[in-house]
Formats: C-alpha cells, sequence, structure tokens
C-alpha cells in the first residue's frame, strides 16, 4: 500500500484539566473515504484542530506525507495538501465568490499582491472542477446555504488537495442536497483525493464511508473497514451503551371534535399556499418537506414572527389573530426554534435566566418587583424536571452539552404552560444518546396532553415522535400520512423526488 | 448585456449614492446662493477637507477589519506638537519634511502600541483606543504643553502658500488650491492599493468578515493588525502636522472634539460599523459631504446659531433613511432571510 | 469536569460561590482594590487628602459625572451606546435655564418663586424624557445603529440648545436653583445623595424588575429575545427614555452648581469619560453592575483630586490624571487578561 497522507501517532491533548484526546492514532490513505464518528464532545473536532495546525498537541507525533512535524501550522498544512470544511464552510460572506474561491491558493502560494484577473481563473476552474456555476462577483453573504457548501467544497479543491476532512458537512443541507455532496466525494475519489467524513449521522456515515473510525471520550474505540458495521454496532462504540428504540409505546391522540389548534386556509406570500390542517390534543404531528417548502414559514406564521396574509387560524374552537409572538405565547403557542443558537439560547447567561425569560413578566409582585425567591423555584424546578444535567443553574448556557441546551429551550417554553408546541428540527447538533432521550420527552409532553408540530427532515425521527405526518411541497401541504401508512423509505422517495416531479408539474 | 450588469451594480453601490447625495446637496445650495459656485468655494472646501481625508484613510483599514478606534486623533495632536516643541528647542530653521520624518515615526511606534495591546491582550480596538485616547492628551498637555505656539521656523514658513495652481475668482481675487491636497490624494491611493491589491489588504476585509475564518484560512491576523495600526498611527501624525501648517499653529488638544466626526464620515460613506465593508472612494465622498454641509451652511443664509440644529436634521435624516430601506425590505422579503438557516 | 478537579480547585470553586452570595466578583474585588490603593496612596502622599473638607468637595463634584455613567451604563448594557448623554444633560439644562429666565413674570411673588424653580426641573425632566424618545424610536423602531443614531442626536440636540442661547451661556436664575447643587443635609452634599438615589434607583430598575431583565437578555442576544416574547422595541425604547432622564439629572445638578446652563458645557470628553467609567466598570452587552460604576466613578474621583493636590502649583495637573488614567484603565485591562487567563485554565 502507498504512504498515508497523513499519520498522527499517540496525540494527547488536554484544556485545563479535561483531557480531549487520549493518544489517539489514526492514518489516512490517498483516495480512501474515512469516516470519523462520535458524539459532540469527543474529541473530534480536537482532532480535525490538530491535524489542521490549528491546535498544537501536547504529546504525540504527526506526520504529513511522511515528514514529521513539530510545530504545525495552518499554512503547513495546507501546504502538504490537507484542507478542512468546517461546518461554518469558513467563507468570507463581505466577499465575492471568486474571492473566496481563491484565497487560499493565494496564501498557501505566498503571493503578496493580488492580481483579480487571475483570481477570476482560479475561481472559475474551481467552479469547472466540480460542475457547478455561479456568479462569480456576487458576495457570499447573498447565497443559499448549499451554495455556500459547494464554493466551500471548490476552494478546497483548488489548492492541490489530497486530503478534504468535512466537518459535519450535512448539518445545514436538506437529504437531496446529501446526496449531491456524496456525489461528489465519490468523484474525488477517483481522483485520488481522500475524504475525512465527520459526522454524528450514522446513516449516512454507513451509506459513504469505506473506513469508519470511532472515537469517545478522547479514546479511539473503533478502526475497521465499514463494511459489516451497523448503525447499532455504532450507536454501541459512540455512547458506550445499547439504545433500544423498538418499543414505542404511543397513546391515542384526542378527539378530532374539537381541536387544540385548526388552521383553515392560511396562506404567506414568499412562504406557503392555502394550508389548513388540525391538530388534537395529546397528538404529536410531523410537518417534512425540503428547503423552501415553506415549513418555516409555516411555523413563524403560527408564532406570529411571519404573520399570515389570510386565512383562519382558531385555538380550542376559538378564532384568533396572531400577528406578533406575544400574541402567539398569549394563545399558549410555544417554538422551539431550529438555529438554536441564534434564535433560542442566550450563550452567555445564566441557565436560570433562559429558562424564565419566558415567565419572567408572571414572576413579579404587586409594585412590579421580581419575586427572586419564585424565580429561583421556577427555574429548579424545570432543571430537575427536564433533567438538565449541570451543577448549578447559575453556570452560563454555554457550558452545557448541545443535547441539554436543547432541553433548557423546551424548559423555557413548558414553562409557559403551552397547549401547543411547534418545535422545528428538535434533534439538529445533539449527539445519538440525547435525541434518543429528547424523542422519549416528545411523546411524554403529548401523553400530558400538548399538541405538538414537530418540523423536520429527519425521517427516523418523525416515525419515532409523530402520530401523524404532513408532507410540504412548494409551500402547499400535498399529502398526509398516519404513522402506519407509509414506512420510512416510502416517505424518503417522497420527500426528495417531490421536487422533480413538482417541477415537471408546475412546467405542464 | 454585461455592460448592463455592470451599470446596475454600479448604481446600486453605496458610493454612488452617496455620490448623489453631494450632488443634490451641491444643487441645493448652489439654487440658493450662487456664490456656491465659484472656485474659491471648491478650493476652501478642498482645502477644510484634506487633514480629514487624511485622518479617514487612516481610519478606514481599522474600520474594515471590524474596529473602532478614537485614539487617532489624540496620537495626531501629540506626535505633531512634540514634534514641534521638541525641534523648537533644538532651535531648528529647516523645513517641513523634518517634521513628517519625525511625527511619522512616532505615530507608527504609537500605534504598534494599540496593536500590541488588541493582540497580545485580547483586547477590544475600542477600549483600548479609549485608555490612549485619555493617555495621549494627558501626556501631551502635562509633559509636553498647554498652549497652542505660533512660532514655526523660517524655513517652513512659505509651505503656507505653495499651490498645486491658481485661478482668478471673480470676487475673491486671486485663489489657490494647497500643495498638500496632492499629499491626501498620494495617501488615498496608497490606501486604495493596499486594499484592493495586497494579499494583506485583501486579509483587512477577511478580519471584518471573520476574525475566526480569517485566522483558520492562514491570514497572519497579528501582523495584518500591526500593519493597520502603524498606518493608523503615521497617517494621524501626517494629517496633525499639516493641520499646523495649514493653520499656522501648533495646538495641542488639536481634533479632540473630532473622532466621532471621522468616523461617521467613513460610516457615511458605506463602511459597516460591524467592519467587512468601506472604501477609498466611499470615504472620500463622505467627508466631502460633511465638509460641503458644514461649508454650505455659511452660504445659505441659515443663523449661524441654528446651523449644527440643520447638520443634525441633516444626519437624523441620513441615517434614518437607509435603516428604514432596511425595515421595509425585511418586512417584504423577510422569508428568504429568515430561512437561510434553514 | 468535576470528577477531574483537584482539591485546590474545589476550595477556589467555593471562595467563589460565598462571593457570588454577597454579589461580589472579581470586578469588584479587582476596583475595591483599585481605589482602597489609590485612597491610602494619597493619603500618606498628601497631607490635605483625607480630611472631611476635601471629602466633601469630592462628594460636590462627582455625582455629575456619576449619573451621566449610569445613563451611559444602561445603554451599553442591551447592545447600544448613547453618544448624546451630554449633549441631553445640556439642552435639558438650557430650556430649563430658558424658562427660568424668560417665564418668569418680573413682579412675582416670593412664594411662588420656588414652585417656578420645581417646574424649571419638572421641564428638564421632560426634555430629558423626549430626548430618549427620539433615541429610543431611531435605534428600537427604525433600526439605526446606536453609535449613529445617538452621533446624530448629539449633533440635533446640541444644534437646538446653541440655537435657542444663540451660543451664549444663560445665567441669572433665582438664588434658590442653586440649594440642589450646593447644600449640605447632615454634611452630606446633597448631590451626592441624590447620586446615590439614582444609583439605588437603578439598581433596583436593573437587577428587581422584568424591564431590567430583558434589558439585559435583549444585551445578549436580540434575536433569542424577540423569539422568547419579548418586546424588543419597547424595552429599547424605555433604555433610552430612562438614559434620557438620567442625563436631563445631571443637567438639573449642573445648571445648579454652576447657576448657569450652556450648549457646550462639558462637550465631548464628557461623554468620552462616561464611556471609559463603563469601560472600567466591565460593563459589555447583557452584563455590567451599578456597584461597579459606582466604585468606577469614585476612583476617577479620587484620581483627580489626589493628583490636583499632589501636584499643586504644578501646571496643568489636571491633564496628568488624564495620563494617569489611560494608564490606569490599560493596567486594569492587562490584569483582568491574566486573571481571565487563570479562571479559564482552572
Amino acid at each position: 500500500m502507498s504512504e498515508p497522507i497523513i499519520r498522527v501517532e499517540n496525540i494527547s491533548k488536554r484544556f485545563g484539566g479535561v483531557i480531549a484526546l487520549n493518544e489517539v492514532s489514526l492514518s489516512i490513505f490517498p483516495g480512501e473515504i474515512c469516516c470519523l464518528v462520535g458524539e459532540n464532545g469527543s474529541g473530534k473536532s480536537t482532532l480535525i484542530k490538530i491535524i489542521s495546525g490549528v491546535y498544537a498537541p501536547d504529546e504525540g507525533d504527526i506526520y504529513l506525507n511522511n515528514k514529521l512535524y513539530k510545530k504545525l501550522t495552518p499554512i503547513d498544512s495546507i501546504r502538504e495538501g490537507i484542507q478542512v470544511i468546517y461546518q461554518d464552510f469558513s467563507l468570507f460572506p463581505n466577499l465575492t465568490v471568486a474571492e473566496n474561491i481563491a484565497i487560499n491558493h493565494q496564501l498557501a502560494h505566498r503571493k503578496n499582491l493580488v492580481n483579480w484577473q487571475e483570481v477570476e481563473k482560479i475561481a472559475r476552474e474551481g467552479l469547472q472542477r466540480i460542475n457547478i456555476e455561479l456568479p462569480l462577483d456576487e458576495l457570499v453573504e447573498n447565497l443559499s446555504t448549499a451554495d455556500r457548501q459547494l464554493i466551500a467544497i471548490a476552494k478546497a479543491i483548488l489548492a492541490d488537495a489530497r486530503l478534504i476532512i468535512m466537518d459535519e458537512p450535512t448539518t445545514a443541507l436538506t437529504q437531496k442536497e446529501v446526496i449531491a455532496l456524496f456525489k461528489v466525494i465519490i468523484d474525488l475519489k477517483e481522483r485520488g483525493i481522500s475524504t475525512l467524513f465527520v459526522s454524528h449521522k450514522l446513516n449516512e456515515v454507513r451509506e459513504i464511508a469505506e473506513r469508519t473510525v470511532i472515537i469517545r471520550n478522547g479514546k479511539k474505540v473503533l478502526d475497521q473497514d465499514a463494511r459489516g458495521i451497523d448503525i447499532a454496532t455504532m450507536e454501541y462504540h459512540m455512547t458506550g451503551r445499547r439504545l433500544d428504540s423498538s418499543n414505542i409505546a404511543f397513546s391515542p391522540p384526542g378527539d378530532m371534535h374539537t381541536p387544540l389548534l385548526k388552521v383553515e386556509n392560511l396562506s404567506l406570500r414568499h412562504g406557503f399556499v392555502d394550508v389548513s390542517f388540525a391538530l388534537r390534543k395529546n397528538e404529536v404531528l410531523g410537518i417534512t418537506g425540503l428547503l423552501g417548502s415553506g415549513r418555516t414559514e409555516l411555523a413563524l406564521a403560527l408564532f406570529g414572527e411571519l404573520p399570515a396574509d389570510s386565512g383562519r387560524i382558531f385555538v380550542q374552537g376559538k378564532e384568533v389573530h396572531i400577528n406578533s409572538i406575544q400574541q402567539a405565547v398569549k394563545n399558549q403557542i410555544g417554538y422551539v426554534p431550529d438555529d438554536r443558537i441564534q434564535q433560542g439560547l442566550f450563550l452567555d447567561q445564566s441557565i436560570n435566566d433562559n429558562i424564565i425569560i419566558s415567565v419572567i413578566d408572571r414572576l413579579v409582585t404587586r409594585i412590579g418587583l421580581i419575586k427572586s425567591k419564585t424565580k429561583n423555584e421556577v427555574s429548579n424546578q424545570w432543571i430537575q424536571r427536564m433533567a438538565i444535567k449541570t451543577p448549578s443553574g447559575k453556570l452560563p448556557v454555554k457550558t452545557l452539552s448541545g443535547g441539554n441546551q436543547q432541553r433548557v429551550v423546551l424548559a423555557k417554553w413548558l414553562a409557559t404552560m403551552p397547549k401547543i408546541l411547534i418545535l422545528n428540527g428538535p434533534t439538529v447538533g445533539v449527539d445519538v444518546g440525547s435525541k434518543a432521550e429528547i424523542h422519549e420527552l416528545i411523546r411524554q409532553l403529548a401523553n400530558e396532553g400538548i399538541g405538538i408540530i414537530l418540523i423536520s427532515d429527519d425521517i427516523p425521527e418523525l416515525f419515532q415522535t409523530c402520530h401523524r405526518i404532513l408532507l410540504m411541497r412548494t409551500g402547499r401541504i400535498v399529502e398526509e400520512y398516519q404513522r402506519n401508512d407509509i414506512d420510512e423509505q416510502e416517505l424518503y422517495q417522497r420527500l426528495i423526488f417531490s421536487e422533480n416531479q413538482a417541477k415537471a408539474v408546475s412546467e405542464d | 448585456m454585461f455592460g448592463r450588469f455592470r451599470v446596475k451594480k454600479l448604481i446600486r453601490s453605496n458610493e454612488f449614492v452617496i455620490f448623489l447625495i453631494l450632488l443634490f446637496l451641491s444643487l441645493t445650495i448652489g439654487a440658493i446662493n450662487p456664490a456656491f459656485f465659484t472656485i474659491s468655494t471648491l478650493f476652501d472646501t478642498l482645502r477644510s477637507s484634506i487633514v480629514f481625508l487624511i485622518l479617514a484613510y487612516g481610519l478606514l483599514p481599522i474600520v474594515i477589519a471590524g474596529g473602532i478606534d478614537i485614539s487617532f486623533v489624540a496620537i495626531a495632536a501629540t506626535t505633531s506638537y512634540a514634534t514641534h516643541m521638541f525641534l523648537l528647542k533644538q532651535g531648528y530653521d529647516g523645513g517641513i519634511l523634518l517634521y513628517y520624518l519625525i511625527a511619522g515615526g512616532a505615530g507608527i511606534l504609537a500605534g504598534l502600541l494599540n496593536a500590541f495591546l488588541v493582540t497580545q491582550f485580547k483586547l477590544p480596538i475600542f477600549d483600548v483606543s479609549l485608555a490612549m485616547f485619555t493617555m495621549w492628551y494627558g501626556f501631551n498637555l502635562f509633559f509636553v504643553g498647554a498652549t497652542a505656539n505660533f512660532s514655526l521656523p523660517k524655513g517652513t514658513v512659505g509651505f503656507y502658500n505653495i499651490f498645486v495652481f491658481t485661478a482668478q475668482d471673480p470676487n475673491m481675487g486671486e485663489t489657490g488650491l494647497h500643495i498638500t491636497v496632492l499629499l491626501a490624494l498620494g495617501l488615498g491611493l496608497i490606501i486604495w492599493w493596499f486594499l484592493k491589491y495586497t494579499t494583506l489588504g485583501r486579509g483587512v476585509y477577511a478580519i471584518g468578515g471573520n476574525r475566526e475564518v480569517a485566522v483558520r484560512s492562514g491570514f497572519n491576523v497579528r501582523l495584518i493588525f500591526f500593519v493597520i495600526f502603524g498606518i493608523m498611527g503615521l497617517f494621524s501624525a501626517i494629517a496633525g502636522v499639516t493641520q499646523a501648517f495649514l493653520s499656522r499653529y501648533f495646538n495641542p488638544v488639536i481634533f479632540i472634539t473630532q473622532p466621532l466626526d471621522v468616523l461617521a464620515a467613513i460610516i457615511l460613506g458605506g463602511a459597516a460599523i460591524t467592519g467587512g465593508s468601506g472604501s477609498i472612494i466611499g470615504t472620500t465622498l463622505g467627508v466631502l459631504v460633511i465638509q460641503v454641509i458644514n461649508r454650505a451652511l455659511i452660504l445659505t443664509g441659515i443663523p449661524v446659531e441654528w446651523q449644527r440644529f440643520v447638520v443634525g436634521v441633516i444626519l437624523i435624516l441620513f441615517t434614518s433613511i437607509p435603516a428604514l430601506r432596511n425595515l421595509r425590505a425585511k418586512r417584504m422579503g423577510h422569508t428568504s432571510q429568515l430561512t437561510q438557516s434553514d | 469536569m468535576t470528577e477531574e478537579s483537584t482539591p485546590k480547585v474545589t476550595k477556589n470553586s467555593q471562595v467563589t460561590i460565598f462571593l457570588k452570595h454577597l454579589h461580589i466578583d472579581g470586578q469588584t474585588l479587582l476596583l475595591t482594590g483599585v481605589f482602597i490603593t489609590l485612597t491610602l496612596f494619597f493619603t500618606f502622599t498628601v497631607q490635605k487628602f483625607f480630611t472631611p473638607r476635601s471629602i466633601t468637595s469630592m462628594a460636590f463634584q462627582l455625582p455629575e459625572l456619576g449619573i451621566l455613567s449610569l445613563a451611559m451604563m444602561i445603554t451599553i448594557l442591551c447592545g447600544g451606546i448613547n453618544l448624546s448623554v451630554n449633549a441631553t444633560s445640556n439642552l435639558a439644562a438650557v430650556v430649563a435655564g430658558l424658562f427660568l429666565t424668560r417665564m418668569i413674570p418680573t413682579e412675582v411673588d416670593p412664594n411662588l418663586l420656588g414652585w417656578y424653580v420645581i417646574g424649571a426641573f419638572i421641564i428638564a425632566i421632560l426634555v430629558g424624557f423626549l430626548c430618549g424618545v427620539l433615541n429610543g424610536v431611531m435605534i428600537g423602531y427604525i433600526g439605526v445603529p446606536p453609535i449613529l443614531a445617538t452621533l446624530a442626536t448629539f449633533t440635533f440636540f446640541t444644534g437646538i440648545s446653541t440655537g435657542l442661547t444663540k451660543g451664549v451661556t444663560v445665567t441669572g436664575f433665582p438664588e434658590s436653583v442653586s440649594i440642589i447643587g450646593s447644600k449640605t443635609i447632615a454634611g452630606i452634599p446633597i448631590p451626592f445623595i441624590i447620586f446615590v438615589v439614582f444609583t439605588l434607583l437603578t439598581y433596583i430598575i436593573l437587577n428587581g424588575t422584568p424591564f431590567g431583565f430583558k434589558t439585559r437578555m435583549i444585551g445578549t442576544n436580540p434575536t433569542a429575545a424577540e423569539f422568547s416574547a419579548v418586546e424588543n422595541r419597547k424595552v429599547l425604547l424605555g433604555v433610552y427614555v430612562l438614559s434620557g432622564i438620567l442625563s436631563a439629572v445631571t443637567g438639573i445638578l449642573v445648571m445648579s452648581r454652576t447657576m448657569s446652563a450652556a450648549y457646550e458645557y462639558g462637550t465631548t470628553t464628557y461623554v468620552l469619560l462616561t464611556i471609559l467609567i463603563s469601560v472600567l466598570a466591565g460593563v459589555i452587552p447583557g452584563f455590567g453592575k451599578v456597584i461597579d460604576i459606582f466604585i468606577a466613578v469614585l476612583i476617577l474621583q479620587v484620581l483627580s483630586t489626589g493628583f490636583h493636590m499632589l501636584l499643586t502649583g504644578v501646571r496643568g495637573s489636571s491633564f496628568f490624571r488624564d495620563f494617569a488614567w489611560g494608564i490606569l484603565l490599560i493596567i486594569i485591562f492587562i490584569v483582568n487578561y491574566f486573571v481571565r487567563g487563570r479562571t479559564q485554565n482552572d
């Protein structure tokens, strides 16, 4: 076999008292598609940052193309042909497509001056290599997430990459875009370029990996040929325990006559058209669809952030007008956003304050002062009920794991005693163990009488939690399934192929 | 087709909008008082813009990198005044160049001190500049001197009357465009070139766009900060010396009330206060707009005591209109923005 | 993380928790330390520093900057800034001053004069309120970046003051105006009592009411606040109105102490000083404590009076204070950096 592009031996890294990596070794060979799997906080990101020269390891050796590096810098790593596509794509929103693509080339060749014709040429070449067309002088901030992903890849390939590391590349992508990405990865392989695919989405790993490496708590626990490793095995190695999701108890939803929420002919320009549905007590209603299908706009309309242009909304049989978030909350509607960091949390503020913000107006004395004792009782009560793992509610919310952070957002809304809860991608960026726990929690909340609308394109998630599933396409609800009417594979097909069909229909 | 695309882009650009504002202002003022359209007004406006242009050019890269600095005015005052008092003590009699050399060197060092504090101790640029603002003015006034000084070396006296060219103004007689306009132009060109054609300059935009990503991409962020703060110090010193020779005296508290005015001109010229954008042309137009407003008010017959009020009204309109437009755009095309993270 | 903590770390964190109960954190400790050190230094180096007379004089001087700093602080807390605090304070004083000099009939009943003075103070507060509304609407409702909005209103307010007074200082107030600025109650200067009262009020508003709570949350993450059903616009409007009112109170103190009102009082340097005090007190969007502002103001005053007395006879001693102030700030930044770095490693 040929020489490995990268070989790290017995790498250890500590942050203060915490061991992030403990004697990890890893080699990657030319043309290999290797998946690095682990839960959030397992040490995956630290390992990537060491390979790319952002962090220096405390112990251990790094060989790039068989050359030992004592002190690896980002530029060294780039020169040895290693390119990292970080989760955020590492693009500059204020610069053009062309410059974003060409910037690495510029830096790697230590050019002090910029030749704009050359920049354009390089960018065009980069886009050609992955067969796409984008306007070169458009600013990246005006592009969609999928386009940004493509730019990140074009940029990586251009720098004469031999190994491309993709850190959670699919978090922001829809299923269809994921398939396109896999095609690119296989294309790269054929040209001898290796990929290190870092993920905790196991179905994706299973689809693309040739070799699977799993780390847990900073230690490598598995490194073998990907064939013959099933998802259950991966889950076992990632979490160190067996997860069982086969026996899910669904309680029957309430009666259809007086639904909790009824929506009639709701429309929003640039959003969705003529949407009607009902949500019952005790029910978990899934809404799925691709990016741009109108699913998020629908949620935002029900939550008052993007009030609908026309149509009617009934809560418990009474017509209501939801023109602001305050009105939505008054009607006992809560919303857990998909962008937890931006829209859901105050990262630097305490867990307590993150929970009670939604009810702070109710916790005051007659003269308008906060009852601090009640305030603490309320937040402590929710920390306990949601089993949020923390030594103190006074710690900033950023000290929590993704799963526990999501519980904080849920607690914030549950504290308002909602009747209707809208969850938008509730387990995005949450690790496998917590994901199952959050699903359990969703079912439990439904059992307690809350009506839940769950928006997701994670098919297994829909099947683990929902009674009914609505499929949205270009702003309309096009199909409705009972959970038992359809299986995961079929729903998946309908979800991703729906767009082409829709196009065909509209072109008719 | 391609050409039309370029034109569309130009029309939508910030520079074009601010250019229209400048044009509109000039025409309005000219309509009220035709005296505005005279060579002497043009030369006067340019002359009063020179120093502000130099200060703004020096500050621009820092603003693009996402920083707000106010210490540059203190550096300008201290380096120019201290250089003067030092040379005066030595009995210096020569020309102006030595002033630029000494003050410029000191300015670079002062700028580098900011950069050192910012990068070494990971401090916010604004906080450091606030401390330096107080420190340098305090230093200047206490250790160097607290009174204006009017005794200029012999070799520098003629500098006041060196013109690029002169013209006959029907009302004012002979009037000239001062040579330092070329200095401002030259410095502007250098920054334009630096920002557009050097990798370091592109790094300035990169830092303003996303500092973390700039580090990861392999930009030497520390070096970039040292360079742009060095430029800021140098340009401030040049502005301080130039101002002194244009007004024929050295003032230890010069510019003390003006750091935010310079910043406002840069922002008015289309730079984002949060960093990542901004251009030399925009900055130049921004400075000119403010100078035209100041100059014009005298000509429009508004009573002196109400002129500042009018400037205030204009500023409120200038800042609110783009924000209102954003608000409207957000309401109309809200959906695409909000769901991009989807 | 906790399993790996050494006993030493646990002990440290116990101390931290104890201090947290007293609402004292590193910043407050550091500032108190600096305050005590400076006071001791001047007590030993300057003979008349620690005397009732000089302490009283300090207590007369610091409230103006103190209340103005509170006006600045609350806007920084919600993620903004208010460059118009001093312009607001001057405008309030000018309008109240013009009322007193022009609206009082010549042969007024002396018993009514007191009511006119109180009326003037109410007018000043009203002006502060309106200035705050303008800032709040521009920032909260229209969405102008705070630094630009308040720079514009700074010019606008100063412009109104200049226009109304034709640039001339307004003087000739009734004698009773000076009570607030120059008298004492039980030996304590009235301005200082007012400062303490407004410090307490601000503390209660920021820490004891939903409004203060929301102010901090908006400062941390405005989008998340909006998604948590906080009415950001109303809160921001409230913050700038409060800032305007505090500025107007400062204006009243200034006109009462100097018995005059002018458009140019303390221009620019006062605004920068209030930012400086906020920075020294460690105020950042979402975080910051009123008590730290209070101590920071005391530090500035001790530094100012101390160097003034120490350098008596030396030309421009107040300039040395500015110099020392800048250096002190840098030293505190650097100390904070190392303290921060150490706690991160723990």
